[in-house]
């Protein structure tokens, strides 16, 4: 025994502290069970939402948006796989060489990165989106902690420019702003998927807490235009408003069997790509706005004269002196000319002459005509924001409305109207409904004239650009051309502005078969020509001359151009 | 007397040793290693300093509970006599290793502190081995100045100065939960051994004051306290570690998320495998986990605090006073971590005995529950009139 009787004796160990001491150990315990049940029942959902705010993620899942193909399986719109770096700035550790190399490789300043990296609070910081796939590969092997990489798609167009106002483009959460990809916008941009699950502090799925609902993926378009004639249309109206000082152009080319419509260009454009300061070059004007067509609307007219009046191409019509009273207006022809047949009046462009047939014929037998050619109402081609066009009720018409109808005044239309009403002229008297989805066979059309009246309208088309007519520079050599010029004073707000036009053409070719129609309009010409035969005609030719040769569309005329004969002058359509 | 009542055969016939204290202490042990693994599983996979080793935490583990074992089973020879009689003697090694850890290039930093010294096969924490000799050195203490327990000046005040001055050691390190442990320990001896009650409720009053000093001298305490306050107001910084902690009790509720299911431990909650080892308890086996480990620590309070009304019994006090001290040792420690785990404490560094990760840990609680088996064993010979 170590304790010496005396001391052991003094010892002690008063029971009542032991149990004191005990009880309060045991009461803590009791404490630690109280808080423990609090925390585990009554107090767990305020913890487990707290607890989802750092490891359950909800994310969507981005289909792939349907690409935008041309007729020809040429891509017009493709969304490209990028990569968007983003990061958790808690979790980053990088060093000031690491800093400046990130910030180089991604063409950031490093400050700019550095800033990014302050902001502690958030768990997730972009560092910069849409980074090409290799420059995101190289940030990433270089293995900082807390840096990471996620897909995204960047929508790349490219024909750029040359197509921009058809197809259209796409704002930064992937959906369409204008064109096609406004309009499918439904088809193309898919369905997407969620995914709900739970994460470890690395990102790493967990667990899915909801089935995974997967993205369906936008279905693939394809247009009925026709990149190569895009472009070559979109070259020659570059340099047809650029040689005029135009304001504006646009021209639509259709396959004249089936209604597709091959190409649609207008001027000004903008790069669909990179769309900033684009504030009124949008505008799809071939199918948007609407312009008084002029001449162009004559063959209409002598159509409905000899379908439903008693004209026939020979029929012969008074157009001296030159001009013509009804009431108290008159109509003026550019050039005073004798007797004419109806052939001579399209060829020359006599509004005399047209307004003579139109005032014999019913006004609403001329209504009718103009709606059964799809003026006054939209063509239903599938394109945001397409206007109507105005055509106004015949009960209202004053006959001197219905004389100025005739030349194509007083009647508003789109250029993609008249070049459809050209389908009749094109396919003996048949209208087609006008398409920019490729077709894989061709649509039923409705008859709106006899064949013998189309042709015979054809025949008249064709002597325009002959000698004596008013588009010779719409010929194109090898092919034999029917077509239409067009040059219309500007209506403003206080009515005709004197000094501007828009000069038009609408011709078709091969017109042995007609294959292609195309309708062309320069609008406000500021370089002193204006008529449609001068500025507008050419652009046909030009692109025609490409055109065919390249869809290897067999010749039917002369290898060598027709000329003007030197007595003869140039023929200068009425306005 | 009771001396013909005491030689009754089952008397003579029950075992020598507390075999549900062993089954206890090995049940926590083995559990302990269960739940390291599971906490650890994800940050030594996920670490490269571990080897991307997802059981590195385990083998280590179980490398220790075995050293623990070995030395318990060294130990229970041991005699309590020899024990009483080396108790100084080992109170002053553990301060020469108190103050060795404090020596640059011997002490190990960990953490901003300065707990560790390196022994080649294991990092030795010379707190944790003072726990237990504070214990040994107080209970003699007691005994040796029986006569004079309840003077101020001749029993109170030099145990007070010892541990003053051990104070100051382990805060140097700093380790404020080794202290809050030791102190609670040495004054818990102090109180059985019969210091006079005054004096402790001079203490009590106190208490604040120290609080308030303890903060002014490291100000970096407050903040701990703010963040153990309210942890949800800056829940990415300095309430961190106890929001997730707190997110873990909630996601387990009542049943648990199931063994292995826990989210938080996945790099979320950091030291998941030591000081917050009980919040992976509760997001994997629910309250039902939580109440276990607790009854189990409650168990063992209750055993210690029984054996040491044994050796009363028998007039051994210092064996009952040692008991007592490793009885509140282990439910010391054991409130503290579970407390910081609920956020009911603030946060410091320590660890759930028996359970946590660690090689001293481990080591000195199987030391300590060997001596107080030594204890019960020395009381169940005397009760059958053997020698001890």
């Amino acid at each position: 025994m170590l304790l010496k009787e005396s001391q052991h004796k003094l010892v002690k160990l008063p029971a009542w502290r032991r149990r004191t001491l005990l009880v309060l150990l045991l009461l803590s315990f009791m404490l630690l069970l109280g808080r423990g049940f609090y925390l585990q029942t009554l107090h767990k959902e305020y913890l487990i939402k707290k607890g989802e705010a750092f490891s359950r993620r909800k994310v969507v899942l981005m289909p792939h948006r349907g690409k935008i193909y041309d007729r020809n399986f040429k891509p017009l719109a493709i969304s490209l796989p990028v990569e968007s770096l983003w990061m958790n700035p808690t979790d980053v550790r990088m060093s000031v060489p690491q800093l400046k190399q990130v910030a180089t490789l991604l063409e950031m300043r490093p400050k700019e990165l550095q800033q990014k990296l302050q902001q502690k609070k958030k768990e997730f910081v972009f560092i910069k989106r849409r980074v090409a796939p290799d420059v995101a590969k190289q940030v990433m092997a270089m293995k900082i902690p807390g840096v990471f990489s996620q897909k995204e798609y960047k929508r790349f167009y490219p024909a750029a420019d040359v197509a921009a106002h058809v197809v259209g483009f796409t704002g930064v959460d992937d959906t369409g702003v204008e064109g096609i990809e406004l309009f499918r916008n439904g088809v193309l941009s898919g369905t997407t998927g969620k995914r709900d699950f739970v994460r470890d502090r690395k990102g790493h799925v967990v667990e899915d807490l909801v089935a995974v609902k997967l993205p369906h993926d936008g279905q693939d378009l394809v247009l009925s235009i026709d990149r190569t004639v895009q472009y070559i249309v979109h070259r020659e109206l570059l340099k047809a408003v650029d040689k005029h000082q135009a304001k504006a152009a646009a021209a639509v080319v259709l396959d004249a069997k089936t209604g597709e419509v091959l190409a649609m260009v207008n001027i000004p454009t903008y790069n669909p790509n990179n769309p900033v300061n684009i504030a009124g070059k949008t505008r799809n004007s071939a199918i948007v706005n609407i312009f008084e067509p002029g001449s162009t609307m004559k063959p209409v007219t002598a159509a409905a004269a000899m379908e439903f009046g008693n004209y026939t191409p020979e029929t012969k019509i008074q157009t001296a002196p030159g001009y013509l009273r009804i009431g108290t207006a008159t109509i003026h022809d550019a050039h005073p000319n004798q007797v004419l047949t109806v052939s001579q009046v399209i060829q020359k462009s006599s509004n005399v002459g047209s307004a003579k047939m139109a005032l014999d014929l019913d006004r609403e037998q001329l209504w009718n005509t103009y709606l059964q050619l799809g003026f006054g109402a939209q063509t239903k081609i599938g394109f945001p924001g397409e206007a109507a066009g105005k055509v106004r009720n015949y009960k209202t018409w004053r006959p001197i409305e219905q004389a100025t109808m005739s030349y194509g005044h007083g009647i508003s239309v789109t250029l993609l109207q008249l070049a459809r009403a050209y389908t009749v002229f094109a396919n003996e008297g048949e209208l087609l409904p006008v398409t920019l989805n490729k077709l894989s066979e061709p649509p039923v059309g409705r008859q709106v004239f006899s064949a013998k009246v189309a042709n015979a309208v054809k025949g008249m088309l064709e002597l325009v650009v002959q000698p004596g007519g008013t588009a010779l520079k719409a010929q194109v050599t090898g092919y034999r051309v029917a077509g239409k010029t067009g040059t219309a004073h500007k209506l403003g707000p206080q009515g005709y502005e004197h000094d501007k036009y828009v000069g038009s053409f609408v011709g078709m070719v091969p017109a042995s078969n007609p294959r292609l129609i195309m309708a062309v309009m320069i609008d406000e010409p500021n370089n002193g020509e204006y008529y449609g035969g001068t500025i507008a005609a050419p652009v046909f030719s030009a692109v025609m001359n490409d055109v065919l040769r390249m869809l290897v569309i067999p010749q039917d005329g002369n290898a060598m151009p027709t000329v003007n004969p030197a007595e003869m002058p140039e023929v200068k359509e009425a306005m | 007397m009771l001396g013909p009542l005491m030689m009754t055969r089952e008397r003579y016939n029950s075992p020598s040793y507390d075999i549900s204290l062993i089954w206890v202490v090995l049940s926590l042990l083995a559990f302990g290693m269960v739940m390291v693994y599971s906490a650890s599983i994800a940050y030594a996979d996920a670490s490269k300093m571990f080897g991307h080793n997802s059981t590195y935490f385990l083998m280590r583990q179980a490398l220790y509970i075995v050293v623990g074992l070995v030395a318990a089973t060294i130990v229970f020879q041991v005699p309590m006599a020899w024990w009483q009689k080396m108790s100084p003697y080992l109170f002053i090694g553990g301060i020469v290793l108190l103050i060795l850890v404090l020596i640059p290039g011997i002490g190990k930093v960990v953490n901003g502190s300065r707990r560790w010294i390196s022994l080649l096969v294991m990092n030795l924490q010379p707190s944790e081995l003072m726990k237990l000799f504070i214990a040994m050195y107080a209970s003699d203490y007691a005994v040796r100045k029986a006569t004079n327990m309840h003077s101020f000046t001749k029993g109170f005040l030099p145990m007070l100065g010892v541990m003053v001055f051990v104070g100051v050691l382990l805060l140097r390190e700093p380790d404020f939960g080794a202290f809050a442990v030791t102190a609670s320990i040495a004054f818990s001896i102090m109180w059985l051994g019969g210091v006079h009650i005054k004096i402790f409720l001079g203490m009590l009053a106190a208490l604040p004051l120290a609080v308030v000093g303890l903060v002014v001298m490291e100000p970096y305490r407050l903040e701990r306290m703010k963040g153990f306050l309210n942890p949800f107001d800056d829940p990415f910084d300095t309430g961190y570690q106890l929001s997730h902690a707190l997110i873990a009790f909630g996601r387990g509720e009542f049943w648990g998320v199931g063994l292995g299911g826990s989210v938080e431990k996945l790099l979320y909650l950091p030291e998941a495998h030591t000081d917050f080892l009980l919040a992976v308890v509760a997001e994997e086996l629910g309250f039902v986990g939580v109440l276990v480990v607790v009854l189990l620590f409650a168990w063992l309070v209750i055993r210690a605090f029984s054996i040491a009304k044994e050796a009363v019994a028998n007039e051994r006090y210092y064996g009952a006073l040692l008991a007592q001290g490793i009885g509140v040792w282990m439910g010391v420690q054991g409130f503290i971590n579970m407390g910081v785990n609920m956020g009911l404490l603030p946060t410091k560094g320590l660890t759930l005995p028996l359970l946590s990760y660690g090689g001293s840990g481990i080591l000195a609680n199987c030391i300590a529950l060997s001596v107080l088996l030594r204890i019960d064993f020395e009381n169940r010979r005397l009760q059958k009139g053997l020698n001890s």
